[in-house]
């Protein structure tokens, strides 16, 4: 064990020294930021100039009202956000009024218009017409100003009180409440949920894969210039597989303390994302669980590898099974306790990204935890057993990659 | 002492060794000695206990080998390379903390090596800012930190420049004067035939020959003569106690049949020409290598 500890302390002070953690430490945690909030921050941003935006109200009962609403949306530097131009002509077809805007868009005189008038059997059509039909915002900007006016011309119509009408126009939005176990109330959202889980399985999926690949590299270096040998003749092969998952593993904690205290730094979203899960530790217990589960993997597969080629493929499949749960991620969060995302969380290698999307959507029976933790340490002593049994010869194999049967052999060898 | 008994390996297709046997003691150089595939790293794996023989056995004060014996063995790999982003002191530490060597004192003595091998000033260097025969000088040090018992070094000389193939010579001398036992697995037959008093000769991983060096260039050398003469010797030709001859000018290197006396054939020669020099020629072990591999 004096040797185990002697390895994982190399391990973890020589990879803490290089170039790439450095690297992984400060940029991973950018990438995940990016990845999880610039796309709704794109999605978001505002167009920064005002638009000119025509309007041809065949009805002619709609543009003063429709243009002054139109009139009070603003932009950030309080500029108006739209100038409306009137396209409508007394005593001219409408088609030729519709081939005059058609112009006026593509010279791109104006942004786009809004076509007001009235089908066969007297039904409103309202249309907008514009070269790029990309901005969600302003349609919805459009439709419920134009909604609100010909709301508020029925309800006059009909004589109803004018205080109510403005009541009776409003949505009202429905919030999300999360009801925990202890029956303590929290109002996060799916939304929310959404990240926080996509977050931290990001977060997995990325330690796993920086490690993983840094462990079979080392193996890799480790047995082209023939240093495992002398490492073997030094230390028992169980001591070398021990070594390395502990220092690997304290390499990654290292990397996580590093990453909440940047989230902590940057306050806000690194706070909120912790603070929508309920059971911070029993995550972290899946969350170590599960990189142990794949760096074991990782030590049995990477000593079989004899070039840096076959060692990056390798990774990324291996990889690729971390991240699978995204796939079913959205089923799983709208249906915790399908029997689909149950037989999911007993599948060791699916197990840590199930339970950690399953913790934070739903309470858990504490029967189901035990056993799926349970079934997680089972794994993790039978994938150490056998990895090391193929790390034993697998490391002293150069040349090429064994094939099953081969591994079949290995298994059965004795030491 | 080291001994190995009746060591066989077997994969799944192959023998790679097959009923070897020697015993080596300390204060000797043992020279392993064959061509590639022999089975040389397969039975130095045995010895080091990386691997297990198949059956048969390796004794070291004629108790089994086991893990505890680790911690006295040195082994000096034949491909050579070290962690190329490290410290050379951190990689002498780190290694020689693998043979339980603590590290304040690791770092002792690996000053005192690099002192002894002249590159004292590269211990704080990064491994991959030092030249090839640097890097070796490095790995060699590795393999001796712990002063081990038992020291296996497979090609120690390759690479190294006459300079310090010298100086790694010596250093391998010295150790074997301290009474370490030491195996020299090498191709280099002109090194091994200086440096090693015994010789284990292995090929497709059975025995070829093995013992003291003296005694088998005896064995091999008895029936090789050289003469230098005058007068006309091309009666040699013809001659049949003769297997083979090689004639120069005034000099000729004569294997003679097994059956046939050196002395005798001395006597039979000086009534046709004038001998003036007669010696029985000692075999290269390069010679007695090639013989006995062809053979």
């Amino acid at each position: 064990m004096k040797k185990a500890l002697a390895i994982a302390k190399w391990e973890f002070m020589e990879k803490i020294k290089s170039k790439a953690i450095i690297i992984s430490f400060f940029l991973t945690p950018l990438i995940i930021l990016g990845f999880s909030i610039l796309p709704s921050v794109f999605a978001e941003k505002d167009e920064a100039t005002t638009q000119a935006i025509g309007i041809i109200d065949d009805t002619q009962n709609y543009f003063n009202p429709l243009s002054a609403k139109l009139n009070e949306f603003k932009l950030e530097d309080k500029q108006p956000r739209y100038v409306i131009v009137n396209l409508f002509e007394q005593n001219t077809p409408l088609d030729s009024l519709k081939a005059e805007a058609n112009r006026s868009v593509v010279k791109k005189k104006i942004e786009g218009y809004l076509l007001l008038t009235e089908n066969q059997k007297k039904e409103l059509v309202f249309e907008y017409r514009s070269l790029s039909l990309g901005n969600f915002n302003d349609y919805k900007r459009f439709e419920d100003t134009f909604n609100k006016i010909r709301r508020i011309r029925e309800f006059e119509k009909a004589n109803i009180d004018t205080s109510l009408v403005s009541s009776l126009l409003n949505n009202i939005d429905m919030n999300t409440v999360k009801i925990d176990e202890k029956g303590k109330e929290s109002s996060a959202d799916f939304k929310s949920q959404y990240f926080s889980s996509f977050i931290f399985i990001m977060i997995l999926f990325m330690v796993i894969m920086i490690s993983g690949g840094m462990l079979v590299r080392s193996l890799v270096e480790e047995k082209s210039n023939r240093l495992i040998e002398i490492i073997v003749s030094s230390c028992k092969p169980d001591d070398i597989l021990k070594g390395k998952i502990l220092g690997l593993s304290g390499l990654t904690m290292a990397q996580i303390v590093v990453w909440v205290l940047i989230g902590v730094a940057f306050a806000g979203q690194g706070m909120v994302m912790f603070a929508s899960f309920q059971n911070l530790f029993l995550l972290f217990v899946y969350f170590i669980l599960g990189f142990v589960l794949y760096t074991a993997i990782f030590v049995g597969v990477g000593s079989v590898v004899t070039t840096e080629q076959e060692a990056q493929q390798i990774t990324s499949y291996l990889s690729m099974i971390t991240i699978s749960p995204i796939v079913i991620m959205i089923p799983a969060m709208q249906n915790p306790d399908s029997l689909l995302i149950r037989v999911f969380s007993y599948i060791p290698l699916t197990t840590p990204g199930v339970m950690i999307l399953r913790l934070n959507s739903a309470p858990i029976s504490p029967l189901e935890i035990a056993a799926t933790l349970a079934e997680l340490v089972l794994a993790i002593y039978l994938v150490i057993k056998i990895s090391s049994k193929i790390f034993r010869i697998g490391i002293l194999s150069y040349g090429k990659m064994p094939d099953l049967k081969q591994l079949f052999v290995w298994l059965r060898e004795k030491e | 002492m080291l001994t190995v008994k009746n060591l066989r390996k077997e994969y799944t297709n192959t023998v790679a060794i097959d009923d070897i046997s020697f015993s080596l003691q300390p204060g000797r150089i043992f020279g392993l000695i064959g061509p590639n595939g022999a089975g040389k790293t397969t039975t130095i794996r045995i010895i080091l206990n990386i691997i297990k023989p198949t059956s048969g056995e390796v004794l070291f004060d004629g108790k089994p080998m086991d893990r505890s014996i680790q911690n006295v063995t040195g082994y000096l790999p034949e491909e050579r390379g070290l962690y190329k982003k490290s410290t050379v002191l951190d990689v002498i530490v780190y290694l020689a903390s693998l043979k339980n060597v603590q590290s304040h004192k690791a770092s002792q003595l690996a000053i005192d090596w690099l002192k002894k091998l002249e590159i004292l000033e590269y211990k704080n260097k990064k491994i991959e800012e030092l030249s090839k025969g640097n890097q070796q000088k490095i790995q060699f040090i590795t393999s001796v930190i712990h002063d081990p018992r038992i020291l296996i070094l497979d090609e120690p000389f390759t690479g190294f420049d006459p300079i310090n193939q010298q100086l790694i010579k010596e250093t391998i001398l010295s150790l074997a004067n301290a009474g370490k036992i030491i195996v020299l697995s090498t191709h280099q037959m002109e090194i091994a035939e200086k440096l090693c008093s015994d010789i284990f000769l292995i090929n497709k991983g059975k025995e070829v020959c093995s013992g003291n060096l003296s005694e088998i260039k005896r064995q091999f050398g008895t029936q090789s003569i050289k003469i230098e003469y005058q007068g006309d010797a091309s009666f040699l030709n013809q001659n049949k106690d003769i297997a083979h001859i090689d004639m120069y000018q005034n000099y000729a290197e004569i294997q003679l049949l097994d059956s046939i006396n050196p002395s005798l054939f001395l006597r039979s020669l000086v009534d046709k020409i004038e001998i003036k020099h007669f010696s029985i020629i000692e075999p290269t072990l390069n010679k007695i290598f090639i013989d006995a591999i062809k053979n």
